[in-house]
């Protein structure tokens, strides 16, 4: 446990101790008589203009303050999609809160009884209510919005003088005690920020506002340390650098390339690595299931369990995919980062490769076809084919992220693979001579039909617009050279899509009354 | 090969986390049952009633709760600067509340003056209906301050229930209230 967390901890139980002490009398005495004195002493420096500005400054604490500032950062939590943090950010509000109000119902306290007092106020004194929320909207701003490091701190510093301004104006104007503000701090500012730190740490969950997925995770700092030990660890890798690759062509994944220090055993210089965590395992279910509810299960789409499975099954496809022949990466395992948390599957680093972009040879389009024609025979559907996941090295293609790959697929589903290769590999030839490779391995019926089966929906993100800024309309021309067939029917009906669609709709509903009892409870309407 | 070091930082945002979920559950536990059975303005209540004094400074009384009677509960009390009030309800009377409510005036318009409930109190009654259901509001008139009841009554049991509530509901002079405060719990109370 780092100082900052200590010290956060032993506030937090001060302040425990504090509450559940001023229960007895006696020291509720003890406590106001000090807090009295202390308020009498702030009282004689009362004048006309000091009591004006108080007023205008505990404005700070207003019901309607608090409500333009939680407003806001719940708006640019949704709209920034940082769920993690809306939900700690949701959960925070809600117990602080009600705890707050449980404690002041609880200890019943007064308002200062030894100066006169000169604002309005509401409800029971000890904790500070409008101290609290002040705290709970500054806290949750900052551990959800402002990225760490030197604009935190800053914030922080804001946030902090703040806090000490509306504290002031209440204890000139003889609104609170000062263990009401102290208490006020305490639950509003100290617990959150620690429950913040606990649920959402930002080694995990960081906080940042840079271009690209949202998926990838930032592979510096600590958890760059972490895969570094654990690629030497678990699989004696001495790791000399790490860097991101390859970060536009994955949504579901950090993909990083390992530079090595050979070693007696290891001589490779460098292997790729795909970072998982529990977003992406996140990313992948709410993926699965918007496609269930859309779309009728395209696939046998069940989403894994664990981050470990996702890892698992990825290194399994390597190896079945190696076993048959088909050229993907040599795997080399995986390493376990944080557990149940965060692994790193790691592979071989395909050097002197190229990506599509050049006219491709008829050899190298063949050379794709086949790739599909084995994924075929060996009872393998890739599910992702598209030029980022394909490279070519001395004219032959390579296939790469095998991640979504399934054993045993539908026939429909391997067909969307022979399709998508195909409309991969006309990018950079013509349709015609795609076609051409294509019957070498494929009869027409058996190209008819995947064809037929190509949607928007089964053509990767990647693919699709590529397919619309080339113009040529290349699924059209393709599916004239084959024969004539019906388009194959993407939507399929069966009882899980009925049920799981009832259950989102009630889930939603759900949701909304459960978002209006939850902002009436917390008053933020 | 070795098993990796799990980072840890880990571990003790586990420890911080659990440590404060632990003092959160005692406070809210100890607290929260507390606060159900607690946020009554009872009469042995004296910093609850200073709060409802604080809330009107120039009253010579203040409404508090003595034994409530079975059947009957409080189940809201709001005090803010300038008022006060609190709800009374009894299981016979589900849905209408006594509303209990304590202002620096009121207006008594043409309400009818009824047996005094303490001394230098006036206490009026103006009643808005009599049958199918026994409503109005009853007054307590006293220097600087005014209690109003707003009931709203089943006729049959509106007798018993008027009773009750009036015999619930005490006025303790303010001058009693400072005088507990300090000798009990050493608190002040201005003016």
């Amino acid at each position: 446990m780092g100082a900052h967390d200590r010290i956060l901890l032993l506030i937090a139980v001060v302040g425990a101790v504090l509450t559940v002490a001023l229960d007895f009398r006696p020291v509720m005495a003890a406590v106001t008589r000090a807090d009295d004195t202390i308020l009498g002493w702030i009282s004689d420096l009362r004048t006309p203009a000091l009591t004006a500005a108080a007023d205008r400054v505990q404005a700070l604490g207003s019901f309607w303050t608090i409500r333009i500032c939680a407003w806001l950062t719940l708006a640019a939590l949704i709209g920034v999609r940082r769920l993690r943090h809306l939900a700690v950010y949701l959960a925070v509000f809600l117990g602080c809160s009600l705890l707050g109000t449980a404690v002041a119902r609880s200890l019943g306290r007064m308002r200062p009884g030894n100066v006169t007092i000169l604002a309005g106020w509401s409800g029971y004194a000890y904790p500070s209510a409008p101290v609290v929320a002040l705290g709970l909207v500054l806290v949750g701003a900052i551990h959800t919005l402002v990225p760490a490091g030197r604009w935190r701190s800053r914030a922080a510093y804001v946030a902090a003088g703040l806090m000490v301004a509306l504290i002031l104006s209440r204890l000139y104007l003889g609104v609170d005690h000062p263990t009401d503000a102290l208490a006020g701090v305490i639950l509003g500012s100290v617990v959150p920020a620690a429950v913040f730190l606990a649920a959402a740490p930002e080694e995990a969950f960081p906080v940042a506002y840079r271009r690209g997925q949202r998926a990838h995770l930032d592979i510096g700092g600590a958890r760059g340390a972490a895969i570094t030990q654990a690629l030497n660890h678990q699989l004696g890798l001495s790791v000399a650098a790490l860097e991101p690759f390859g970060l536009a062509g994955s949504a579901g994944s950090t993909p990083m390339r390992i530079r090595l220090t050979p070693t007696p055993v290891r001589t490779e210089t460098q292997v790729f690595a795909k970072l998982y965590a529990l977003n992406h395992l996140r990313s992948d279910r709410w993926y699965k299931l918007a496609r269930t509810v859309l779309y009728g299960r395209l696939e046998d789409e069940k989403p894994f369990s664990t981050v470990r499975r996702l890892a698992e099954y990825e290194d399994h496809m390597l190896r079945l995919l190696r076993d048959h022949g088909l050229p993907t990466p040599r795997p080399y395992g995986f390493v376990e980062i944080t557990p149940e948390r965060e692994y790193a599957i790691v592979m071989e680093y395909f050097d002197g490769t190229a990506e599509l972009g050049s006219t491709l040879a008829d050899e190298t389009v063949s050379s794709g076809l086949a790739i599909v024609r084995k994924l075929w025979d060996a009872g393998v559907a890739h599910r992702d084919i598209k030029p980022s996941n394909l490279l070519i090295r001395d004219g032959q293609v390579l296939l790469i992220d095998v991640a979504f790959a399934t054993v045993r697929p539908t026939p429909w589903r391997q067909a969307v693979d022979l399709a998508n290769m195909m409309l991969t590999l006309s990018l950079y030839s013509t349709p015609r001579r795609v076609f051409d490779q294509a019957r070498r391995y494929f009869t027409a019926d058996e190209i008819a039909e995947a064809l037929a089966a190509s949607r928007s929906i089964t053509i990767p993100s990647q693919l699709r617009s590529l397919l619309q800024a080339d113009g040529r309309d290349l699924l059209r021309q393709l599916t004239r050279m084959a024969p004539e067939r019906a388009p194959v029917a993407i939507q399929l009906w069966d009882l899980r899509r009925l049920y799981v669609t009832v259950a989102v709709l009630a889930g939603l509903a759900a949701a909304v009354a459960a978002t209006a009892a939850y902002l009436q409870t917390t008053s933020l309407l | 090969m070795n098993r990796p070091t799990r980072p840890a930082q880990r571990n003790a945002r586990c420890v911080l986390a659990a440590c404060v979920l632990l003092a959160t559950t005692i406070i809210v536990t100890a607290s929260g049952c507390a606060a159900v059975r607690a946020s009554t303005p009872a009469c042995r209540s004296l910093a609850r009633l200073g709060l409802v004094a604080q809330s009107v400074p120039s009253a010579a009384y203040v409404p508090c709760v003595n034994d409530l009677p079975p059947g009957w509960s409080v189940p809201s009390f709001d005090v803010r600067r300038g008022s006060t009030q609190f709800a009374l309800l009894s299981d016979r009377s589900q849905g209408h509340a006594v509303k209990v409510r304590l202002t620096g005036g009121c207006q008594t318009g043409r309400a009818e003056p009824t047996t005094s409930r303490g001394p230098g109190v006036q206490t009026f009654i103006r009643l808005s209906s009599i049958d199918p259901r026994y409503a109005g509001t009853l007054y307590d008139v006293f220097p600087g301050g005014c209690i109003t009841y707003r009931f709203d009554l089943r006729r049959g049991p509106h007798i018993a229930l008027m009773q009750e509530f009036e015999d619930s509901v005490m006025l303790m002079p303010r001058h009693q209230l400072q005088s507990e405060l300090h000798t009990e719990l050493g608190l002040q109370l201005q003016p």
